[in-house]
């Protein structure tokens, strides 16, 4: 189920690729809440995930390092 | 007389005759060297073509947080015992532009906190009746992070690659951490598509503590001959006979590898896919974290139970992490920003991580940013609850981190900007403010709140 859903979504990005968004059409594209990157305010919170949880990475958060043991 | 007159007239005209055969030859010369020299002054003069710089002024950013734990089933006591921990952060970000292409960032950080289940590495303090849900105040209970990471990155003329490189360093009272790491992106498509690649490397190493009432029967202990014994009185089983040895190695290796993706699919939507691939070795155990096996009879001093060992964890683990944003613009009030991760690892952990955030602009100056996320993992091969683990098992843990659960977060946020930086504090005009509060609540005991606050000040 999860291998078709991450296909699908790889063909739909792959599919999109010929699309192109003017530089005058981004304006909305440029909306600081649209940046894909993770918010600076966030780090903190990325941080305890990462101690807390086994599950890291694929969130632009760090990935390896650090004791993260209390 | 007449005849000087005569002579000098004539000097006249030849000097003037002169004069003029000069000024025709570089008139000539002017027009027959015009194109070249036009063209030299094209190659040297050029109006310069506009290039925006990557980062305008230098920026600095101030993030503090508050963080708050607690849950009955502390790692440090064998699977239970009191979480309870309180953690204060104050970080520094300082971005500088060298110039039009290139921008050096420095982040300082310190961490300072204090935990109850730490504090219990040594809970015999004498000061108050030893347990597992009671804080000692032992010195491991508190402890200081610092973190310096300085990294560069250089953009190309036309923006469309772009390079950077880091260096880190943390230290904490059992732990000192370097990292070294650096990424590229390409942008194409008329930067409407994003590929990006990079690494990192972490070389780790423990000042490995390990749990008082061991330590002495480590090589070259003296058992039960040790003080604590001899001053306090064994309950349960009194033939307390650990076999317990330190680890030989204390460094612990990562290493990162992560590929990314994003594209712009309409005017108001855009998406990443990313794969990271990390790869540790080394001590992957927390030496101070105890377990209690379910075939070794109870031995207690006070109302604290001994160690039976401390954690055992293979000394490799590979992770594999999969994810997808989307982020849509639904109108000028609203957007959408959503986040899906897939995760699995060779411990046995496969996890899922939902996230969706709804900032609301309810102002030219103040959004909202409602958000919900949801997490859950398996356990991992090794992990044993409290007190089921055997003697006979090659690798154990009772770090509950690793076990089964699933959670809830709930956050709210509000953001202050004001793109004109009218607020100033010296030559820093005031950009944002950013406030957060996130409740995370597992399906067990387990709760945790965060709250942090952000500034963004901009060099005027």
């Amino acid at each position: 189920m999860i291998k078709r859903i991450l296909s699908l979504l790889v063909i739909a990005f792959a599919a999109s690729a010929c699309v192109v968004v003017k530089e005058y059409e981004k304006v909305n594209l440029n909306d600081p809440d649209m940046t894909l990157a993770e918010k600076s305010c966030n780090r903190n919170l990325a941080t305890a995930h990462s101690y807390r949880e086994a599950a890291v990475g694929a969130n632009g958060g760090k990935t390896g390092g650090g004791c993260g043991c209390n | 007389m007449a005849e000087k007159q005569a002579e000098a007239a004539a000097v006249i005209k030849t000097k003037t005759t002169k004069q003029m055969n000069t000024i025709k030859q570089l008139l000539l010369s002017s027009i027959i060297l015009s194109p070249f020299l036009a063209l030299s002054q094209d190659a040297s003069d050029s109006i310069p073509v506009y290039k925006k710089r990557v980062l305008e002024s230098v920026e600095v950013d101030f993030l503090s947080s508050l963080y708050g734990q607690n849950g009955d089933n502390a790692a440090v006591t064998g699977g239970s015992g009191t979480e309870q921990l309180m953690d204060g952060t104050a970080t520094l970000v300082i971005s500088i532009p060298l110039n039009a292409d290139d921008v050096l960032t420095i982040d300082a950080g310190v961490s300072a906190y204090t935990s109850a289940s730490s504090s219990n590495i040594n809970p015999f303090d004498n000061r108050k009746i030893a347990d597992n849900f009671q804080a000692s105040t032992g010195a491991s209970g508190s402890d200081v992070w610092t973190n310096v990471t300085g990294s560069y990155s250089h953009s190309s003329d036309d923006r469309n690659d772009i390079w950077s490189a880091k260096l880190s360093v943390s230290n904490e009272y059992d732990y000192f951490s370097t990292g070294a790491g650096g990424s590229y992106t390409k942008l194409f498509n008329e930067k409407n598509t994003e590929l990006s690649v990079h690494g990192s490397v972490y070389i780790d190493t423990w000042r490995a503590i390990y749990p008082y009432e061991l330590r002495p029967f480590a090589a070259g202990g003296n058992g039960l001959f040790n003080n604590l014994f001899r001053s306090n009185t064994i309950t349960g089983n009194t033939n307390y006979d650990p076999t317990f040895s330190t680890f030989d190695s204390e460094g612990r290796y990562s290493y990162a590898l992560g590929f990314g993706f994003s594209q712009i699919l309409h005017k108001n939507i855009t998406g990443s896919l990313a794969l990271d691939l990390v790869q540790q070795s080394g001590l992957l155990s927390t030496p101070f974290q105890r377990v209690y096996f379910a075939d070794v009879e109870n031995s207690y001093i006070q109302n604290f139970q001994l160690a039976d060992d401390i954690e055992r964890l293979p000394g490799s683990r590979s992770k594999v992490a999969l994810g997808g944003k989307l982020n849509w613009y639904l109108n000028e009030y609203v957007v959408l920003r959503s986040f899906y991760r897939y995760y699995f690892d060779d411990w046995g952990i496969q996890s899922h991580t939902a996230s969706l955030e709804i900032p609301v602009k309810i102002s030219s100056k103040f959004t909202l940013y409602p958000s919900y996320r949801y997490y859950d993992q398996t356990a991992a091969d090794h992990f044993k609850a409290y007190e089921t683990a055997l003697s006979t098992d090659l690798y154990y843990t009772s770090d509950y981190d690793l076990s089964q659960y699933s959670a809830n977060q709930f956050g709210f946020g509000l953001t202050y900007t004001d793109i004109f930086t009218n607020a100033h504090i010296w030559r820093f005009g005031l950009k944002s403010i950013d406030f957060r509060f996130y409740q995370y609540n597992r399906n067990t005991t387990f709760r945790s709140s965060i709250g942090t606050l952000g500034f963004k000040f901009v060099l005027n």
